[in-house]
């Protein structure tokens, strides 16, 4: 991983078309602006965890219940609901 | 042409009604080519079938139906996946996770919904940005705290 030191206003470049500055620092918070072409996917790696984690398990539900028969309960409870 | 399914077995697709995933899905790095498998029998579902890996499927629902005021910055969303801004020609999904067990703890994802060009076919799993809804958004809810606005399609 390549490290770099800069100081509150100052930018990186990546590519030539994305740059990262260096907004405020305060605190242990580090605030941050990115300009980046809008095809540039950003998120907060976080964020993209929990998504990547949640289609795994979604992926791999399929046998813990047969969709047929949570359609059925959908199909029950809204039919109660009228 | 014909394809196999992880819930369905072999099935008839037509091969124009292929979506493509040019971003893929995180998670499933490879994982381009889908198509939409709509039976009766597990309606509201949709089965969003891989057809780079028949193992791989998600069950998918509109989900407006448990959440009528649920909405996508649509225009965003084109904006940054090169579409046109024909909002109608976009139709939002979300994935259902029923790891649960049990059909009370069914979960769907609103923070990542599937968005699904009808006229380009292509999809995209699209990440909302500084948003409020949950990735495990319980699908049944009682009654009394559904909301009465009009869906947004």
């Amino acid at each position: 991983m390549l490290v770099l030191t800069r100081k509150v206003g100052e930018k990186i470049l990546i590519g030539d078309d994305i740059i990262v500055s260096v907004i405020d620092v305060n605190r242990g918070n580090v605030r941050i602006g990115i300009e980046a072409p809008k095809r540039i996917s950003i998120l907060r790696h976080e964020v993209y965890e929990h998504i990547r984690e949640e289609n795994l398990t979604a992926s791999r539900a399929k046998e813990a219940i047969d969709i047929r028969q949570v359609a059925d309960f959908w199909r029950q409870t809204e039919a109660k609901g009228k | 042409m014909k394809i196999d399914t992880r819930q369905f077995g072999t099935i008839d697709v037509q091969e124009d009604k292929i979506y493509t995933m040019p971003a893929g899905m995180p998670g499933f790095p490879g994982m381009k080519r889908f198509v939409i498998i709509k039976r009766e029998e597990i309606w509201p579902f949709l089965c969003f079938q891989c057809l780079d890996d028949a193992e791989l499927c998600f069950y998918i629902m509109n989900p407006h139906l448990f959440k009528a005021d649920y909405k996508v910055n649509l225009a965003q969303v084109a904006d940054e996946m090169g579409w046109a801004t024909a909002d109608e020609d976009i139709k939002i999904y979300v994935i259902v996770n029923t790891s649960g067990g049990t059909p009370e703890k069914i979960t769907a994802n609103l923070l990542g919904p599937l968005l699904i060009h009808v006229k380009r076919f292509e999809a995209a799993q699209y990440v909302l940005h500084n948003s409020q809804y949950s990735h495990q958004t319980p699908i049944f809810v009682p009654q009394s705290d559904q909301t009465e606005t009009p869906a947004h399609e």
